[in-house]
């Protein structure tokens, strides 16, 4: 490959829209999330580092890393210090498959809205495994509570998912939003019941509430992450930001045909950037607004709730794609 | 091979983001549900009991008030009605109505204060901080009148300390209009916030018959159907000529003690707006004495969390003898431990927060020796230098047994 | 059957007010007349019966000699441990004891919280 194109594809992996924008609009959003949820409450958020407050994700990350690291005599060394950086390339791993500002991400294989998946449901093994390997009582407590949500959640996922595939008949992101482009259809009118149970399986994906249960902090003090202090707590942070990221870039190529949006011919890719942001903003309103609307619920209530109402109403979906795909509704 | 169940033992406290003051108590638990409760009060105990022998009578007003920071006025008030019967002096008519105004200002206070709190332990931040918005309207009005946002020291031995003029009675009638319809619509949302309600309804039961076994008191006791209310059974203040009604559900579970908590604070503010329609005119406090002859009394109030009781002994001098308080929330610990077996590790912190606990009202160390029969009261000191001793000589056994799993 | 969602209303209405907080420090906050604060004190007035010592639950007052009294003693307030209940204010028979409304009282140096005029 010549030299020029090589520093291209780093550029693209390190810069844009690779780690340093990722982490970066990461940042941006938690701040986003942070000023809605205190707007909700009629108080202020955060407000004075930076302008606006824009810095306080930040502020926090380089504090955290200024802390002392601690690690329990009782905690199993590796597994330990080794899940929070896992969490954090896994998450930049599956960020590089989110169109952001063309057709495709920075790669693009066939299929893979399966690696996608695939790699998203890891996160929560590792979550899983965070909380294991701590050896504390109160984080066996929350590695329990994340495997039953996990088993909870993850399949309505998938299925809502798998109906958008169904009716773009691929399985290929790319392809996924240029059907969406060359039929001038968002693949939200086609799917509706498949975006709110998206919507909801991505809220207990994310902990928060109403299924934040893991780290229920009046519970049990912070569950899984009650061992991790320091650089490793930072890094489990970065984690779930750039999660955030991933969900809503991720709901916006499905549903909302990605970054494609009118444009001026020539500066394109500027102008899908812009449109990107702008719908992962608004799947960002939503998650905070049903973020601040509800209480937390039992856990045995999330996993019954899950598998007797967001199941079946998957399911259905599937079958009213097939059905309209079937009937030459769907293009 | 057998597979044998385990079960393992949950602190929560004396630190713990669930309580808001520390005591410490051990779960038994099997997977997320609680078999056994055992628990250790004692840790904010501060020897107020002890202090108040060596104090007059006046200081121990402003002691007695900083017993709890939520039931000021509650304490304040009863401590200087007891004195008034101790030393045979009665308030005058308007200063017992703007005692009743005090203390009826302080339950909304109070149970504003819980609902949010209640609110955080399910996790419901949002509701938690429009309360808590809310709340302070009624806490700028006890501003207004007092002089302090809490610990008012409105009331002295022989009636109230300030009077209130015609244009602080209209403002306290305007916030009361603000605070009653915000409390509707909160009543509205706990009955119909589905995320609530299952959070909430057929949690923590506790019958009628174990109400009445273990000495439930208050709103704890009043939502399991038992209908007890000091107020209307033994008046003091004023509340023999306010017209009011006694809350009682009988769904016995922690919705029932959240919607008798949200229905006083509605009986509270038609209270407050009769006691203000009807303020008669005259003295606010008659002279007091500095000594008091012998003599012992008990007075009880309706805190906002249950029955407060007063044990007041004098001997001639300006200090009292001996001063004993028991507050509503030893009264409501056991029913608590009742409450929580057979539950789940995620309803603890809601039915906790359902009795409404003050820890730092009911630390009063009292040992009762079994088999010798003899009572006795320790100061903080003698608690301290005790159990030095018995921890050298004991230390060891107790460290291995707590960490044996 | 309630659904979820109570507070839907509520919260979009909340977007556009302006926030409930306070923006202290930044902006001053009004305490209403008759808020218990900062002790005020004159000399003028007192005669030094001593009572304010004697009623102080908090110790917070003592006596000392001073010639321009009529029995030859004043108080000196530690407002360090001082209640601000308002008792001295209440005892005294000549009011020379006033409470303000000053209450940013917060200082590095636990001697320099003295009024001894």
């Amino acid at each position: 490959m010549e030299a020029i194109e090589l520093l291209l594809l780093l550029l693209k992996l390190i810069v844009f829209p690779g780690a340093i924008f990722c982490i970066a609009y990461g940042w941006f959003l938690e701040w986003f999330d942070r000023k809605l949820y205190a707007r909700f409450q009629n108080r202020i958020g955060p407000l004075l580092t930076g302008p606006k407050g824009l810095l306080q994700p930040f502020a926090d990350f380089v504090k955290l890393l200024a802390k002392e690291d601690i690690t329990p005599l009782g905690a199993d060394k590796l597994g330990f210090t080794a899940v929070p950086l896992l969490s954090v390339v896994i998450s930049l791993f599956i960020l590089l498959f989110i169109p952001t500002y063309s057709l495709t991400g920075v790669l693009s294989l066939p299929g893979d809205l399966l690696l996608v998946l695939f790699v998203s449901t890891v996160f929560g093994i590792l979550i899983m495994f965070a909380g294991y390997f701590s050896g504390n009582r109160f984080s066996i407590v929350g590695t329990e509570r994340t495997g039953l949500q996990f088993v909870a959640y993850e399949i309505p996922f998938a299925f809502s998912v798998i109906s958008v595939a169904a009716a773009a008949r691929s399985l290929e992101i790319a392809n996924i939003v240029k059907y969406q482009t060359v039929n001038n259809l968002p693949l939200i009118v086609c799917t509706p019941i498949a975006f709110v149970i998206y919507l909801i399986a991505s809220l207990a994906k994310l902990e928060k509430i109403p299924f934040d249960i893991p780290e229920a902090e009046t519970e049990i003090v912070a569950g899984w992450q009650v061992e991790y202090s320091g650089r490793k707590l930072a890094f489990f942070r970065l984690a779930t930001d750039l999660k955030m990221v991933f969900v809503s870039g991720f709901a916006a190529a499905l549903f909302l045909a990605g970054p494609y949006g009118p444009s001026i011919p020539g500066l394109e890719p500027l102008f899908y950037t812009f449109w990107f942001i702008i719908k992962t903003l608004v799947i960002m309103f939503l998650l905070s607004n049903l973020r601040s609307l509800f209480a937390r619920y039992k856990i045995d209530q999330v996993v019954q709730g899950f598998w007797k109402y967001l199941i079946p109403l998957a399911v259905l979906q599937i079958l009213i794609v097939e059905g309209l795909i079937f009937l030459g509704i769907i293009p | 091979m057998s597979i044998e169940k385990r079960t393992f033992k949950i602190p929560v406290g004396p630190q713990h983001p669930a309580l808001k003051e520390f005591e410490n108590f051990t779960f038994t638990v099997d997977g997320e549900r609680v078999i056994d409760v055992d628990f250790r009060i004692g840790y904010t105990h501060r020897g107020i009991e002890k202090l108040a022998e060596s104090k007059t009578y006046i200081q121990n007003l402003y002691l007695c008030e900083r017993i709890c920071g939520i039931c000021s006025a509650a304490h304040q008030g009863c401590y200087a009605q007891t004195v008034e019967e101790l030393a045979g002096i009665t308030a005058p008519p308007r200063g017992t109505y703007i005692r009743t105004l005090i203390w009826e200002l302080e339950r909304i206070h109070s149970h504003l204060l819980w609902l949010g709190i209640a609110a955080h332990e399910i996790g419901f931040d949002t509701l938690f901080m429009l309360v808590w918005r809310d709340r302070e309207v009624v806490m700028d009005l006890l501003e207004m009148i007092s002089g302090n946002r809490v610990n008012y020291a409105m009331n002295t031995i022989g009636g109230v300390r300030r009077d209130i003029s015609d244009e602080l009675k209209h403002r306290i009638l305007k916030g009361l209009d603000i605070l009653e319809e915000r409390t509707k619509y909160y009543k509205e949302i706990c009955m119909n916030e589905q995320t609530i309600l299952v959070r909430a309804a057929n949690i923590g039961i506790l019958t009628r018959e174990q109400a009445l076994k273990l000495n439930a008191v208050g709103p704890t006791a009043r939502a399991s159907g038992v209908d007890v209310d000091i107020r209307r059974d033994d008046p003091y203040g004023a509340y023999g000529e306010v017209p009011f009604d006694v809350i009682v559900y009988d769904t016995c579970d922690v919705l029932a003690r959240i919607l008798v908590r949200v229905d006083e604070t509605l009986e509270c503010v038609k209270m407050c707006r009769w006691v203000l329609e009807n303020l008669p005119e005259g003295d606010i406090r008659t002279k007091f004495g500095r000594k008091i002859a012998e003599n012992e009394v008990v007075g009880r109030v309706e805190a906002p969390r249950g029955e407060l009781l007063y044990y007041i002994k004098s001997n001639g001098t300006d200090k009292p003898e001996r001063l004993k308080v028991r507050t509503p929330t030893l009264a409501n610990i056991l029913p608590v431990c009742e409450m929580l077996k057979g539950g789940y590790i995620a309803d603890i912190p809601i039915v906790l927060a359902g009795i409404d606990p003050c820890f730092a009202c009911m630390d009063r160390a009292l040992f009762i020796d079994e088999s010798s029969e003899k009572k006795w009261v320790w100061s903080r000191e003698q608690l301290r230098i005790y159990s030095i001793k018995w921890y050298k000589e004991h230390g060891h056994e107790v460290v291995r047994e707590r960490w044996k799993q | 059957m309630p659904m979820p969602g109570a507070l839907e209303k509520e919260l979009l209405k909340h977007i556009p007010k302006k926030p409930a907080t306070e923006m202290y420090p930044f902006v001053k906050i009004e305490v209403p007349e008759g808020y218990r604060g900062k002790i005020s004190f004159d000399i003028e007035k007192c005669i030094g019966c001593g009572l304010c010592a004697k009623d102080c639950p908090a110790g917070a007052i003592e006596m000392v000699d001073d010639e321009r009294t009529k029995l030859k003693k004043r108080p000196k307030f530690i407002y360090s441990r001082c209640l601000f209940c308002a008792q001295c204010e209440e005892t005294c028979p000549r009011k020379a004891i006033k409470l303000t409304q000053e209450f940013e009282l917060a200082d590095y140096n636990k001697e320099a919280m003295i009024i001894d005029v």
